[in-house]
């Protein structure tokens, strides 16, 4: 059942600043929507929409097929996790979590029974009768995910939720999220700029581009296929190796007169941007080769090592698995198999297929 | 961080400037009331008794001293709360406003620079009985007002006037107060279903009570001591005693009446009151409520 509806939903401001042209998505019941972009994409403004925190521009936002432009935030059913988690300072977890119930007037007994059991579920039981300044940062988040799991919302919404914390916990609450989202199989709308975050909560993502989604699909369709150079170059880390060339009848011609051959069987010609994931580069001998990078730096993480080059004038990284230690400026002999390449046309950054 | 000075004289030269200023101006006119408060002083100053705590004695079987005490609880704490509750209200608004907020703010901060007997005169002829354009409107729906011979009109109308003056000083710090709540807190609120107005009480209001507190102890002061200037453009502490407060008694006694001892001893008194109220200002403001 499609749960959440966004029908060409943008965004001007008054001031005539058009954050949002127009957004397409329905999102299905439990499901795990992800909206990812660079910083000022507009992924923010986004949920504070689906909230009723920013008023809808253009189109219409359906939530269980009630149209919902005009409705207040509260009569929305939704719940919000707030970045820096706005928690009541002044009221204890208890009270945080059971403020919007008391605000419906959901009876007294009803309101402890739910509380402790989401506490209880969240390990926050011990810390009912304390102050969110008394708490840690990964507590606090904690607290705030419990605020808006007691209401049973039809949908949560989350505005980059673990980019206070720091990073070990950051993973162990990613995690712990994912968990409690597939337990409570509650409908969920994410927005973050971590593309790890992304990919690893997402069961569906969405690139935010200046405002567009580029891309919809989930997170192996987007590392896959990626449409366009922007998503290629977003999801996956280290980012791919995009390069501007032409395609020419001989095959692929990189800058520095570099030509990688392929059989050219569509009529498109002229400008593309050629890609290839750092992971998909294979180390060969000199006859092999498709081409020579100069190293220039060595990252070295243990389990994989990335390094960071380039071929003629164009930088480019590799990732190889476990330790190697090329000299600086040495020479590495790299493949580049063609079932990994990724073609875009240069002029609508539109994917192209081999 | 500590600083060191070699020399043990430098800190006392540098210190030298302030502690003249205190001397001169606090302590010694101090030392002088409580010495004053011991004697019996003729009204020409020409010869002096020492009467030991007679002063005191009388003061405190006088059921005027007791009567001016209770007037000075009323106003004070009528301008106090009256004061803040406006400002309050016209922080908020002025919150909420987008266009032409900074000319709203500027306005509302102006009558801080109006000085206190200016700001008595102001209101004193607006209900001036005869030709107050106010007094007049009064008479229109039938409210006979004359603050010359009604001491509930004349309380009335130096706790308006007083008020006034600290409505821009209540707002400024109010406001503040309003733009230092998180917004994600009132938006956090709006979606757990409260009204806007049980917002404002639930969440902000209990936020901004650090600077509440603030507020009432120093509008408190304000009332106490600071008032004097505006009841005497005003009132002048009539009719009969219903607008003198302590300190316009002090005055009233001493300069008027010119029981110098009696209103040394009454001077003694306030100074016990200010000493009080700033151990409390120092226990539980400078450790105000802190929220993270």
């Amino acid at each position: 059942m499609t749960d959440v509806i966004l029908e060409k939903v943008g965004k001007t401001y008054p001031n005539g600043y058009h954050a949002i042209p127009s957004v397409d998505l329905s999102i299905e019941e439990g499901e795990f929507i992800v909206l990812v972009g660079p910083s000022g994409c507009g992924k923010s403004t986004l949920l504070r929409m689906v909230a009723g925190l920013e008023s809808i521009s253009t189109g219409e936002l359906r939530i269980r097929g009630e149209r919902m432009n005009d409705k207040e935030p509260a009569e929305r059913d939704i719940a919000m996790v707030f970045q820096n988690y706005a928690l009541y300072p002044h009221m204890t977890v208890y009270n945080n979590m059971a403020y919007g119930l008391k605000n419906r007037g959901v009876p007294k007994d009803k309101i402890e029974e739910k509380v402790t059991d989401v506490a209880q579920m969240l390990g926050l039981t011990e810390l009912l009768l304390r102050r969110p300044g008394q708490l840690s940062g990964g507590q606090r988040q904690r607290v705030a995910m419990g605020r808006a799991m007691v209401r049973d919302p039809k949908v949560f919404l989350f505005d980059e939720p673990l980019s206070n914390l720091d990073a070990k916990l950051r993973v162990q609450m990613r995690v712990e999220i994912r968990q409690l989202q597939r337990k409570l199989a509650t409908t969920t709308l994410y927005v973050t700029h971590d593309q790890v975050e992304a990919m690893t909560l997402a069961d569906r993502l969405v690139v935010l581009n200046k405002g567009k989604a580029e891309q919809i699909g989930t997170p192996m369709e987007l590392y896959n296929t990626p449409a366009t150079p922007f998503v290629a170059a977003f999801i996956g880390s280290p980012s791919m190796n995009l390069i501007e060339a032409t395609l020419g009848d001989k095959g692929i011609e990189l800058p520095d007169g570099l030509i990688l051959p392929m059989e050219v069987s569509h009529a498109h010609r002229g400008a593309i941007v050629w890609g290839i994931r750092p992971e998909h580069l294979v180390v060969v001998s000199e006859q092999e080769a498709d081409f020579a990078l100069n190293v220039q730096a060595v990252e070295s993480l243990g389990a994989e090592t990335l390094i960071h080059g380039v071929v003629g004038r164009e930088p480019m990284v590799v990732r190889l698995s476990g330790p190697h230690l090329p000299e600086i400026n040495s020479t590495l002999w790299l493949s580049a198999p063609k079932q990994h390449w990724h073609l875009f046309d240069a002029n609508t950054q539109q994917r192209l297929s081999l | 961080m500590t600083v060191t000075f070699p020399q043990k004289g430098l800190p006392w030269l540098l210190l030298l400037p302030q502690l003249a200023v205190t001397a001169i101006f606090f302590l010694w006119p101090a030392e002088q009331a409580l010495e004053q408060a011991f004697y019996q002083e003729d009204a020409f100053g020409l010869s002096r008794e020492f009467v030991g705590l007679d002063n005191f004695m009388d003061l405190f079987t006088d059921p005027l001293y007791y009567q001016s005490m209770l007037t000075t609880l009323v106003f004070s704490f009528s301008v106090a709360i009256g004061g803040m509750a406006v400002a309050l209200l016209l922080a908020v608004m002025a919150d909420r406003i987008i266009r032409g907020k900074l000319a709203y703010q500027t306005l509302l901060i102006w009558p801080y620079a109006v000085a206190p007997a200016l700001a008595g005169v102001l209101w004193w002829i607006l209900f001036d009985p005869s030709m107050g354009p106010i007094a007049l409107w009064l008479d229109n729906i039938g409210i006979n007002w004359n603050h010359y011979l009604d001491g509930n009109q004349a309380m009335i109308l130096v706790v308006i006037a007083a008020t006034w003056k600290q409505i821009s000083y209540n707002f400024l710090f109010f406001l503040a107060g309003l733009q230092a709540v998180p917004r994600s807190l009132i938006e956090a609120a709006a979606i757990d279903g409260a009204s806007p107005f049980k917002r404002f009480w639930t969440i902000v209001f209990p936020l901004l009570s650090p600077t509440t507190f603030f507020l009432l102890v120093v509008n408190l002061v304000y009332a106490f001591f600071e008032t004097f200037g505006v009841i005497d453009a005003t009132t002048k502490g009539g009719p009969g005693q219903s607008t003198t407060t302590l300190v316009y008694k002090v005055f009233d006694d001493g300069f008027v009446g010119l029981d110098l001892g009696g209103s040394a001893a009454q001077s003694v008194v306030l100074m016990g009151i200010v000493g009080l109220m700033t151990v409390i200002q120092f226990r539980y403001i400078e450790r105000k409520v802190q929220y993270s």
